[in-house]
């Protein structure tokens, strides 16, 4: 039993077959003999008492004429007897009549005893019994039977149960043998199975299925088990080339983007998600004459400008934090110690997650164009001034000319011939034309100056206003105006006012015969409001519709449509100014529309003035 | 060879003996005076008469005794009826008589025939019918009587005369053949 556990389940049960048939035949076989036993010495018992009583008959003429031939011929049948080892037949007074010893046997007879009796000595079965003739005790018989056929018998029991064993237990084994295969069969058809997968890693092996018992279903099982392991892992192979793959894709992006940073005139370089610079182009090296290792993390820093130092640092650090697009305008030295203007831009490179993973930015070099940008801005700013101051200077002169020659008019009209007259009047209307053009010079270069912070202001108020001061106008044109709601934009107020009033102006003024329809409106886009003033006046031609956003640009010289040439071109100051842009759609004749972007939010304004 | 014997019997045999206060042969030191040889052939006569069946109508009631009848000389002294005293047969008591001449019939079923008689072939047949007859010597039963005491080797045995016997009406039974010697005459 102690190694059981162990040995082979073929053999397991072979041992459980065999111990449980040898148990049960021994067991049956020891309750047989026992049985058996009981009844064969009852059985004896009862056949020596009968061949008691008969000898003591037979006996009993002997006895009554003293005969002791008679009683040994009586005796002498008992040689059938082989069992039987002695038999004595005495008188009342003790002594024996008759005796009979079993050839061979030692004699001893039992003496006789008073009472019948009949009970198993030392030497074998004892029967004593009176003999009797007319109801008068004459004699005792006294047989002694030895127990040799119990034994015997017990032998020959236990030789056939010994065989009865021998044989069955040979039988068990031959049963066994075979039907133990209904059992060990599969169990060894699924060792095989299993040793081969492990020994081979071949999942493809099923075990036969060769029972509908619990094996059978665990051979169902363990195939099963089989199945999902295999289409796993050719599912993990498949995964794994496609990493493969993706790894080999991923080598020949990185090859391509180093090849194509290094080929960039631009310095391109790459960050972490947490900003440390971790590549840096050739162009940087060769600008900067640092080495990668001097540039790379914060190195670069060392050789930016320090006044640019802090806002770009700060620029940056706000950019890894939100994710935002990094910008900045920066001095860089060069290798030979001079600083000079770059565009730095980085933005920043999202897994499929949403995570950063990286950052890439490039530094262009912009020194020229913010050399000449600074020279525009000075010569702008300068010829702004001069106008400014021009038109300011104008106005006193030009106010004195209108002023007298309006007196002239008055008070030495008699005076004057026709010819006198007309030229005044041509004087006067020149003068008043003067001084309007003036005052729109003014107008536009005030239109570049945002003054004090910006508040919302709401846009339909604003349009009220405007429409208010248009009032007459409108009435003389018969002008139906509609508009939407609008919404609430970050604007100076009077420069709105100005962009609606110049474009509905501009709607009134250019209309064809049918009174003029004006329809304005706002939708919202991405960041920006853009508003929409439309006519159904005589178009522009879409050849035209950037020219007329020019200062002085008229594309009708005649005086039905009279102005300035200045109106677009103060609203695209002003549009710009905020940040938007101002454009028109029209074709002739179909009337027109012009849009124009106002950021929903105050931009940034830069501290330039016009 | 018998009384050599007799010294040798175990005291539990005596003590069994006296124990059960009777027996068929009785001791024979109770019978010192008497001829051995006569306490045993009283012992046989009594014996007889319980292996022997006789006809119902040879009894006279159904408890009329069973008489052992010795005629003419006795040769038993008192040994036949101390033997006899007591002794119940088939439910019959057992008598002994003596006779000095023929018995009415039916007054004897054992009649021991002495040796003073000496024509025994004429007598036998006036004893009459059902009647056991016993005698001494063989020429007993040559003349036609049932059973004849014999001394063979110093020992009482019995010759029987079985068709005298079945003749008379008696049934011997075959125990009692099996110890006698039996002659057909």
């Amino acid at each position: 039993m102690f190694r059981l556990k162990n040995i082979p389940i073929k053999q397991k049960l072979m041992i459980i077959i065999m111990v449980t048939t040898a148990s049960a035949l021994l067991l049956s076989g020891v309750g047989i003999v026992a049985f058996d036993s009981l009844l064969f010495r009852q059985s004896l018992e009862r056949d020596l008492s009968t061949l008691a009583q008969i000898i003591a008959d037979n006996s009993t003429a002997a006895l009554a004429f003293n005969d002791p031939q008679s009683a040994s011929e009586t005796l002498a049948a008992l040689r059938a007897r082989p069992h039987l080892v002695d038999a004595c037949v005495y008188r009342t007074d003790g002594t024996a009549l008759a005796s009979y010893t079993r050839p061979g046997a030692r004699s001893a007879c039992p003496a006789a005893e008073a009472r019948d009796a009949l009970r198993f000595t030392s030497r074998g079965l004892l029967v004593s019994r009176a003999i009797l003739l007319s109801g008068r005790r004459i004699g005792t018989l006294v047989l002694l039977y030895d127990l040799g056929e119990i034994s015997e018998r017990m032998k020959l029991y236990g030789a056939t149960v010994v065989a009865v064993l021998l044989v069955s237990s040979l039988i068990a084994l031959l049963l066994s043998s075979m039907l133990r295969a209904v059992i060990a069969t599969p169990i060894s058809q699924l060792v095989r199975a299993t040793t081969s997968v492990s020994e081979t890693g071949d999942y493809s092996v099923r075990a036969q299925r060769l029972s509908g018992d619990e094996l059978g279903v665990l051979v169902d099982r363990f195939n099963g088990m089989l199945a999902g392991i295999q289409s796993r892992e050719s599912s993990l192979r498949r995964a794994l080339r496609d990493r493969e793959e993706a790894l080999q894709d991923a080598k020949k992006a990185h090859e391509r983007f180093r090849f194509m940073a290094e080929s960039m005139p631009q310095k391109i370089f790459t960050a972490t998600p947490g900003g440390e610079g971790d590549y840096f182009n050739r162009q940087w090296i060769e600008y900067t004459g640092m080495t990668l290792e001097q540039i790379k993390d914060e190195g670069w820093t060392q050789y930016l400008h320090p006044d640019d130092l802090d806002t770009t640092v700060e620029s940056w650090r706000r950019s890894i934090e939100t994710g935002e697009p990094f910008h900045a305008q920066q001095r860089v030295r060069r290798v030979d110690g001079v600083y000079r203007w770059h565009l730095c831009r980085a933005r920043a490179m999202r897994d499929a997650q949403g995570n950063i993973s990286l950052w890439i930015g490039s530094n262009t070099e912009i020194h020229e164009q913010k050399e000449k940008e600074e020279e525009l801005r000075q010569a702008n700013e300068d010829l702004q001034q001069f106008a400014y101051s021009a038109s300011h200077d104008l106005q006193e002169p030009i106010r004195n000319v209108a002023v007298y020659s309006e007196i002239i008019s008055k008070r030495y009209y008699n005076v004057l011939d026709s010819d006198g007259r007309q030229f005044l009047g041509f004087l006067t209307e020149g003068g008043r034309r003067l001084a309007t053009l003036i005052d729109d010079l003014l107008t536009y270069t005030r239109a570049g100056v945002i003054e004090g912070d910006l508040t919302a202001v709401d846009s339909s108020a604003v349009l009220q206003h405007a429409l208010s001061s248009l009032a007459e106008a409108i009435r003389e044109n018969d002008a139906s105006v509609a508009y939407d709601a609008l919404p609430q934009v970050c604007m100076g107020e009077s420069h709105l006012q100005q962009v609606f009033q110049n474009l509905i102006g501009n709607a009134l003024k250019y209309r064809r015969e049918d009174p003029p329809q004006i329809y304005i409106s706002a939708v919202h886009l991405g960041a920006t409001w853009r508003f929409s003033v439309r006519d159904n006046g005589i178009g522009i031609d879409p050849h035209y519709k950037e020219v007329i956003f020019g200062v002085f640009k008229r594309l009708h010289r005649d005086q039905k449509y009279s102005g300035t040439g200045i109106g677009l071109a103060i609203c695209q100051r002003v549009v710009e100014r905020y940040g938007g842009r101002i454009w028109v759609e029209s074709s002739p004749g179909e009337g027109a529309t012009f849009f124009f972007t106002v950021p929903e939010h105050a931009p940034r304004v830069q501290s330039a003035t016009a | 060879m018998e009384q050599v014997t007799r010294n040798r019997v175990p005291r539990t045999a005596i003590i069994v003996c006296l124990t059960m206060g009777l027996s068929l042969v009785p001791p024979l030191s109770r019978l010192s005076g008497e001829p051995l040889e006569y306490q045993v052939k009283a012992a046989f006569l009594l014996n007889f008469t319980k292996f022997i069946e006789w006809p119902a109508a040879a009894f006279e009631t159904p408890d009329s005794p069973i008489a052992i009848c010795v005629l003419g000389d006795d040769p038993f002294g008192s040994a036949l009826d101390q033997i006899v005293a007591g002794e119940v047969v088939n439910g019959r008591r057992v008598a002994a008589q003596r006779f000095n001449h023929i018995p009415a019939p039916k007054a004897c079923k054992v009649i021991f025939v002495g040796t003073s008689e000496k024509d025994i072939a004429r007598l036998l047949p006036e004893l009459g019918i059902g009647v056991l007859t016993v005698g001494e010597g063989t020429s007993f039963t040559r003349a036609g009587g049932m059973i004849a005491f014999v001394i063979e080797n110093r020992r009482v045995r019995f010759e029987i005369n079985r068709t005298a016997a079945e003749n008379a009406g008696l049934k011997l039974s075959s125990k009692l053949l099996t110890v006698a010697k039996l002659v057909e005459r």
